[in-house]
């Protein structure tokens, strides 16, 4: 037999990172410990000389997919770290003739209105919806409010972590609720001609499910519970917990409802994060779809979850990008959960007091403030931030839920 | 894999594995002779051999029959006892070729100390707590300290992002 003396180089993976994420240290973290060769794209980062970093622009994906191909390397795989970048992933994966989504699915996958005609056309069970041009009518507005139903939900098309996001009992609050929502969309400067998405509102448990698309269908990698998610006006998510305590069978009627709804947006590859609530028909429960996005969970909550071998969430996409078997389905041994904290109100952040004592309360595993001491902060549905998130660990999921909220309890935010 | 390395090994899994998974780096028990465990570093050596000491206690305390834990990054060479002109060589070093790029985003960074090593960084500036510190440290400093200074085996951010003011960029949720 013949000696080769080739060293076996480990695959090498081009991470597109957006300026503005929560996400990139866990997916480096990821990626040390994967051993990769890592290539960082980024409108961000400046390259410092060690690794490669590349200068990527979410806004101009063919330009940027130029740039990259021009560096004339080969890449087994593209990873986007956060939504900012995904339509750039799916063009650059397209250019290098790696497994990828469609690039027309991760736009619609991006766009409310959009997810919402591929639904209807492919019979996915969602809450019954208009959309409204952005040139449409007060009156208009507040017919087609009518006739989703009340009450109903006023949404922004291309906003996410639910800013832009209120709910409307009568055609009155329809109509300041559009009004309030396109102020928000001119702040975050959006175009002007975006749509507004009208849905009825659906009363009922509220779930998001995590899972990697393959060719044989959608891997689940985390359901987890939302409870206590608000009935409106806003729908600040606050607390996540894992594994779901919702009966097997919704369960399973989720994940398929979940699996139809990416498909019918075209979507094939790498991670998505379903959002759905449990509504009713017939006195029979029935999950309906919510929002689908082309990523793992946002934030820092996939920091709840560990896999087989201790892996992250974040290990399991690379993996998956890289054409390795999804592992997952054997998420924590234990019940997990997170607390995204809300900002209360309007102003300057000046402090938030209290951290040893949240952090000491048993089952509490993490602690992390993301805003800057100094910062001006909103509340939903104007701002689009949460102050941080706590994380817990407990035998059960009541006691994961109990842990979260003595230590929000114990925490004093101080705002002026 | 023997006995006791799979003592070692379980006893890891039990205490700091997790947490140095989350910090990018992974372990694993190479060799157990004569009450001496050599556990291999993968990954990022700044997210493990800081916690070297520690590592030692809880195994020992585990595991009677080890007596001590040798932690081994592969493919580096061994550090120079004289810690402190590694640190001075880190700041040097940064000083030239990193300092200057990073002002761009209004940032600084420090080397408080090195040992065994391990160069310890702070971020200033508009790096502390930037979304995107860590491809600096990682896709940056801590690559470019290893190949410039044999004896850096890896890099440790002690850097109190929470703490950051001025951050160039901040996440938002997504």
């Amino acid at each position: 037999m013949a000696a080769s003396n080739c060293a076996v180089e480990p695959p090498r993976v081009l991470l597109l990172v957006p300026a503005r994420t929560y996400r990139a240290a866990d997916f480096l973290a990821a990626a040390g410990r994967m051993g990769l060769d890592l290539v960082v794209g980024s409108d961000g980062a400046l390259p410092l000389g060690g690794h490669p970093v590349a200068r990527v622009s979410p806004g101009d994906p063919a330009g940027s997919a130029d740039r990259i191909m021009a560096l004339g390397r080969r890449f087994d795989a593209v990873v986007a770290a956060d939504a900012p970048m995904l339509t750039l992933a799916a063009v650059l994966a397209e250019r290098m003739g790696l497994p990828h989504n469609p690039v027309d699915a991760v736009i619609a996958a991006a766009d409310k209105a959009e997810q919402r005609r591929r639904w209807a056309g492919a019979a996915v069970a969602q809450p019954a919806f208009r959309i409204v041009p952005a040139t449409a009518s007060q009156d208009a507005l507040r017919r087609a409010a009518a006739e989703a139903g009340f009450p109903c939900v006023v949404k922004a098309v291309s906003l996410s972590a639910s800013q832009g996001i209120l709910r409307a009992d009568d055609p009155a609050a329809a109509a300041a609720a559009a009004r309030r929502i396109r102020r928000i969309l001119a702040a975050a400067r959006r175009p002007g001609h975006e749509p507004l998405l009208v849905e009825q509102y659906v009363p009922g448990p509220e779930l998001s499910i995590d899972g990697l698309l393959t060719g044989h269908g959608l891997t689940v990698t985390a359901i987890f519970d939302k409870p206590g998610t608000p009935d409106g006006p806003t729908f600040e998510e606050t607390v996540l917990v894992t594994p779901s305590r919702l009966p097997r069978p919704v369960q399973a009627a989720a994940i398929a409802t979940a699996g139809r709804a990416a498909r019918a947006l075209g979507l094939s590859h790498g991670p998505v994060h379903a959002e759905l609530r449990i509504g009713q028909r017939g006195g029979q429960p029935r999950p309906v779809m919510l929002e689908l996005a082309a990523r793992s969970i946002g934030g820092l909550c996939s920091r709840a979850l560990r896999f087989a071998g201790d892996q992250s969430l974040e290990e399991l996409v690379l993996a998956d990008a890289l054409g390795r078997p999804a592992a997952a389905g054997r998420p924590a041994a234990r019940p997990s959960g997170v607390l995204m904290l809300p900002v209360p109100r309007s102003g300057v952040l000046r402090a938030v007091e209290g951290r040893g004592d949240a952090i000491a309360v048993p089952g509490v595993t993490g602690l992390n403030i993301t805003i800057p001491v100094g910062r001006r902060v909103q509340p939903l549905p104007d701002g689009d931030r949460y102050l941080g998130f706590i994380f817990a660990e407990a035998d059960t999921q009541e006691d994961v839920e109990q842990a979260l909220a003595r230590a929000r309890e114990r925490l004093r935010v101080v705002i002026s | 894999m023997t006995d006791l390395a799979a003592q070692v090994t379980a006893a890891l899994q039990r205490s700091v594995l997790p947490s140095v998974i989350a910090r990018g780096a992974t372990l694993r028990v190479v060799a157990v002779d004569d009450g001496v465990a050599t556990v291999e570093v993968t990954g990022s050596p700044g997210a493990a051999l800081p916690l070297a000491s520690r590592i030692e206690a809880q195994v020992r305390a585990a595991v009677p029959e080890i007596t001590a834990v040798r932690m081994a990054a592969p493919g580096r060479e061994p550090p120079p006892r004289d810690a402190g002109s590694l640190a001075e060589q880190a700041r040097h070093v940064l000083d030239a070729e990193i300092n200057p790029m990073i002002s761009v985003h209004n940032g600084h960074v420090t080397v408080p100390g090195a040992d065994r090593g391990l160069v310890r960084i702070r971020l200033e500036g508009g790096c502390q707590g930037c979304s995107l510190a860590e491809v600096t440290v990682r896709q940056g400093i801590e690559p470019l300290l290893r190949a410039r200074l044999p004896g850096v085996a890896g890099v440790v951010d002690v850097t109190d992002h929470e703490a950051g003011t001025q951050p160039f960029f901040s996440a938002g949720k997504r």
